[in-house]
């Protein structure tokens, strides 16, 4: 925050505040963009994924025997722990950064917003899985 | 480049949104059968057998919902990464980060739309 | 008079004219129980050390000079309790500001900020006073009132990690002030603060970490602001390739 011409005295350096990055509330913060990493990697595998799939069966089954390797069972229950920190947190702060009227409409209050998002969640999770696991169609 | 990042900004965010919003919807079913139910045994392995999968994936709605899965999270992967640079200290690598990283989003995004059009 | 409890004080000292980098002093001060933190610095350069600086004025909280680290977090010194912390405190000046003298940091970076995002109502043309005063409804004060109540503390600009990170930052405090002004109705002048929010200290830096949020003493919720002017900035973005303007 140093201005754009010097003060008429000499300044001492600013210092950063002690808690960032690891330390307090910051912890939450760091990790939450740490998450990133995740979702970068979770999106590349999903990638290959779906590149077998387009590939024939004999690249799909050996996609998902891959899948079944420690390693990706691992990686991929790490990410939906990341996915649900995510989502706990942006569901959090989303009700609050929308706009308080766009024309003549205002949003629903916040609580109800954030409500909204976890139903939504919840549905979206529940009718999918379902999909995916066979249940449904 | 500091420019046009400056003018990008703005989409880059909104796919960034849509990364945590739809792309943390997408991904938690993704995770739960493909990740971690089918692996482990806990969902039935014919779920997702070659004639089903590819008839699920090849389905209109199918491949709207895959790109979505691939390419959403990738972008705010990038975002969170790169704040991320900045949090420890590079401002001056910001731009050379934020290229990086976005063009490793932009490449992932293009591939997601090739992979979901040749099912 | 109630028994006094002393506490032990390690202050940020820093005299440009003697000191290469600043140095910690520790205090004893006998501390009544109904003191806040101020008071205590207060007496330190009452009766213990003239020599220390700090900035104060108001001592109700309502005035935003009196801002400093305390045991690693901003805080209006005037209105935290000295019994919410143990016998010893650690007070250092606000985090991400130059250190001017002691605890009394340089804002000039802040105030050049605020006055770029034109903090006042912007109109095309000014209203004759024969015109009489604007008529605004509850509603529509509503919309801005939290961004209103900010007073210029900075304690935001110190919990913020990309303040610290990155100078150009708009920060907080600016762009909850000018989204303030754009939110209200009697207001013209979004275009001009537009050019402001997407140059050099574009709102897109603020990552949401909602430390602002979390310090600010006045409950003005500048991540709200922010966040919500990102999404301004955005509509603002995608209008201009619908109707080009000329931008200076």
């Amino acid at each position: 925050m140093a201005p754009s011409k010097p003060g008429r005295t000499r300044t001492a350096a600013p210092v950063r505040p002690h808690q960032f990055p690891f330390g307090g509330r910051y912890a939450a913060y760091t990790l939450f963009d740490a998450t990133g990493l995740l979702y970068l990697l979770v999106g590349f595998v999903a990638l290959r994924v779906v590149w077998a799939l387009g590939s024939g069966q004999a690249a799909w089954q050996e996609m998902l025997r891959q899948l079944g390797h420690p390693l990706y069972v691992a990686f991929h229950a790490l990410c939906l722990v990341a996915v649900v920190f995510v989502a706990v947190r942006f569901f959090r702060l989303f009700p609050k950064a929308q706009p308080p009227r766009i024309g003549p409409l205002k949003p629903p209050p916040r609580p109800l917003i954030q409500a909204m998002l976890y139903a939504a969640w919840l549905a979206v999770t529940a009718g999918l899985a379902l999909v995916l696991g066979g249940g449904l169609f | 480049m500091h420019r046009l990042l400056l003018r990008l900004e703005p989409l880059v965010w909104l796919l960034f949104g849509q990364g945590i919003l739809i792309g943390t919807m997408l991904l938690t079913p993704w995770l739960l059968v493909v990740g971690l139910g089918v692996p482990l045994g806990l969902v039935p392995a014919e779920a997702l057998a070659y004639d089903r999968a590819h008839a699920l994936g090849s389905n209109p709605l199918g491949r709207l919902l895959l790109l979505g899965l691939v390419a959403l999270p990738l972008w705010k992967g990038a975002h969170h990464l790169r704040s991320l640079s900045v949090d420890f200290g590079g401002g001056s690598r910001d731009a050379a980060v934020a290229a990086l990283l976005y063009g490793l989003a932009i490449l992932g995004s293009f591939a997601a739309v090739a992979a979901v059009i040749r099912l | 008079m109630a028994d006094a409890q002393k506490k032990t004080f390690v202050v940020t000292r820093f005299d440009p004219d003697r000191d290469q980098v600043p140095k910690t002093q520790s205090y004893q001060v006998p501390c009544q129980p109904d003191w806040k933190i101020l008071d205590a610095l207060n007496f330190i350069k009452d009766h213990i050390d003239p020599t220390l600086s700090h900035r104060w004025s108001c001592r109700m909280a309502v005035c935003g000079s009196c801002g400093m680290m305390v045991d690693g977090e901003p805080k209006l010194t005037c209105k935290v309790p000295l019994s919410d912390y143990g016998d010893t405190l650690e007070i250092e000046p606000l985090a991400n500001f130059p250190i001017i003298r002691d605890l009394v940091v340089d804002i000039d970076g802040f105030m050049e900020k605020l006055v770029s995002v034109k903090p006042w109502i912007v109109r095309a043309k000014e209203r004759a006073v024969e015109e009489g005063t604007f008529r605004q409804t509850p509603a529509e004060l509503e919309e801005f009132k939290s961004f209103s109540m900010c007073i210029n503390c900075m304690l935001c600009y110190s919990a913020c990690p990309v303040v610290a990170n990155e100078p150009a930052f708009l920060g907080p405090a600016a762009i909850a002030l000018g989204h303030r002004y754009n939110l209200d109705s009697r207001d013209e002048g979004d275009a001009l603060r537009q050019q402001v929010f997407r140059g050099e200290g574009t709102v897109f830096a603020c990552s949401y970490a909602n430390e602002c949020s979390e310090v600010c003493p006045k409950n003005v919720d500048p991540a709200a602001a922010v966040n919500q002017a990102k999404f301004r900035a955005v509509i603002d973005w995608a209008t201009g390739f619908v109707v080009p303007r000329g931008r200076k």
